[in-house]
């Protein structure tokens, strides 16, 4: 089953927990005019649930295409299961050496540029959130859909599970924002806020961005957006205000 | 083939893809470039034979698979791995985790205590270690610390406390040319050039680009303050045997130059 997020985009979510929270382990499957195209291939730990949806979604076909954010195991480790090892799923990686990723045969993208996959557009950008250098955001040119990776996340409560940000009563909480970036993406704790928004604000400005799809985080819709912007602005103003050098 | 660092202690490398044309360093002409030359960002692994035990910290990266478990068959023989220390689950550091441990099943796995996703990379059932946590070796003895400049929240550095070595992990980092691999830096023709180190860290640390100098470098005077060591062992970089707070400090300048000119480009 998945979750609906644009007209071509579904959400293909899957949740690890600890200590009662949950944290979204997801991918996104699109209808491209010429086939159907995953952003990312989630993690071993949901290798059964995750072949099981994709399965259902494309009709036991499969997809046509993987596009992966970066190689941490928990984007990429099911290329295979899905058949991205074959002639039959085209496998694209982020920037840097795939050999090195472990994903030898992988087509690769360049930040900065852009690619036609299954007859979609898709532009990779150099991303201001992220917990891996070899990571690109993703932008979906057909429903302005952005993937984020592994910024733009939040924990939820278990109930959550399958919410977009406007099925919550007042979007996604701040401080759940706050306490997934907190943990996650450790180095804010040294960033320079501003310098981090200013990026966003252009990467906002050059894309007319519909929807962010991040990878573990619930997806973020319509009026949101800058609502959400906001919130992760305070969270990252917090995360650095917290730290103090010993 | 590994160098030897100081007895017990064993550099074990490889080089990766050559990134000249892909920086296109023929047409910038970095100060440490020169023309014509292949230049390469190391991945090292290091193992540590404390006499009565072995120990291995970081795996290389999958295309190396080869390499890495012939590097250990050559340094520890038929005694065996005792330990497998994975930095942090990133694939050029963890990616030869599951055949090493395949092909040493005596050894035990050793993985950061910090972070909140150890299942999502197969790091759960391993003994966890945090700040101050030590394994005894038999003559030597490593150290275990919260990594401070870092990517993946499941991250740890470590220290070997007979050498005074510090494994910074990603950070202190740099390029070398094609010639220089497995040359310390004492070695190299010349003064060591500081832009090796900002080619490194303003494109592989992306992050650089966007922290608080005073903050970033107060930290980097903490680091030199706690750990004073004699050798530093970085995971992409040539080993510093001499000196070496002297380069800790150079990374204060590297701080300031990212923040001046911006991320110099990505990994490619």
């Amino acid at each position: 089953m998945t979750v609906q997020v644009t007209p071509s985009v579904e959400w293909i979510n899957q949740c690890y927990e600890h200590e009662g929270d949950h944290e979204h382990v997801s991918l996104y499957l699109l209808r491209a005019p010429e086939g159907t195209v995953l952003v990312d291939s989630g993690s071993f730990y949901h290798r059964e649930e995750i072949t099981a949806a994709v399965d259902e979604a494309t009709d036991g076909d499969g997809p046509d295409a993987i596009v992966l954010s970066h190689s941490d195991y928990p984007h990429a480790a099911n290329v295979s299961p899905l058949g991205g090892d074959t002639e039959d799923v085209e496998l694209v990686a982020s920037s840097a050496s795939p050999a090195q990723q472990g994903l030898p045969d992988a087509r690769k993208c360049d930040i900065g540029g852009s690619l036609t996959i299954e007859g979609r557009e898709f532009s990779f950008i150099d991303p201001p959130l992220a917990d891996r250098s070899h990571t690109t955001w993703i932008y979906d040119h057909g429903d302005g859909v952005l993937f984020t990776a592994d910024g733009f996340g939040n924990y939820h409560d278990p109930g959550r599970c399958d919410s977009l940000s406007d099925d919550f009563p007042e979007s996604t909480p701040t401080e759940r924002i706050y306490e997934y970036h907190r943990d996650n993406l450790v180095w804010l704790r040294y960033v320079a806020p501003e310098k981090v928004d200013r990026t966003l604000d252009d990467i906002f400005a050059s894309y007319d961005v519909n929807a962010v799809a991040p990878i573990h985080g619930n997806p973020i819709v319509g009026d949101d957006l800058d609502t959400y912007r906001e919130r992760l602005r305070d969270s990252i103003e917090r995360i650095a205000s917290e730290h103090s050098v010993a | 083939m590994p160098r030897e660092i100081a007895p017990g202690l064993h550099w074990i490398y490889e080089a990766g893809p050559d990134r000249t044309e892909s920086w296109d360093l023929a047409d910038r002409e970095p100060e440490w470039y020169e023309e014509g030359r292949e230049a390469y960002v190391p991945q090292c692994a290091y193992l540590v034979d404390g006499g009565d035990e072995t120990l291995l910290f970081d795996t290389l990266s999958p295309a190396s698979t080869d390499e890495i478990l012939a590097a250990i068959d050559e340094l520890v023989g038929d005694r065996g791995l005792d330990y497998l220390v994975v930095s942090h689950p990133d694939v050029p550091h963890a990616g030869n985790a599951l055949a090493i441990l395949e092909e040493h099943p005596e050894t035990t796995l050793v993985a950061p205590g910090y972070g909140n996703d150890h299942e999502l990379y197969r790091l759960d059932y391993g003994v966890h270690v945090t700040e101050g946590d030590e394994i005894d070796l038999g003559n030597r003895t490593v150290e275990f610390h919260e990594a401070t400049f870092l990517d993946a929240p499941v991250s740890v550095w470590m220290t070997e406390r007979e050498t005074g070595t510090l494994f910074p992990v990603d950070w202190m980092g740099f390029t070398h040319l094609d010639d220089e691999r497995l040359v310390f830096v004492d070695e190299l023709d010349g003064e060591f050039d500081s832009s090796r180190l900002v080619e490194f860290h303003g494109r592989v640390l992306f992050w650089y680009q966007y922290v608080d100098v005073e903050k970033t470098n107060a930290e980097i005077d903490a680091l030199i303050e706690k750990f004073d060591p004699e050798i530093v062992a970085p995971a992409h970089g040539l080993v510093i045997r001499e000196d070496a707070t002297d380069y800790m400090e150079l990374m204060k300048d590297v701080t300031r130059t990212i923040d001046e000119q911006g991320r110099v480009g990505t990994l490619g």
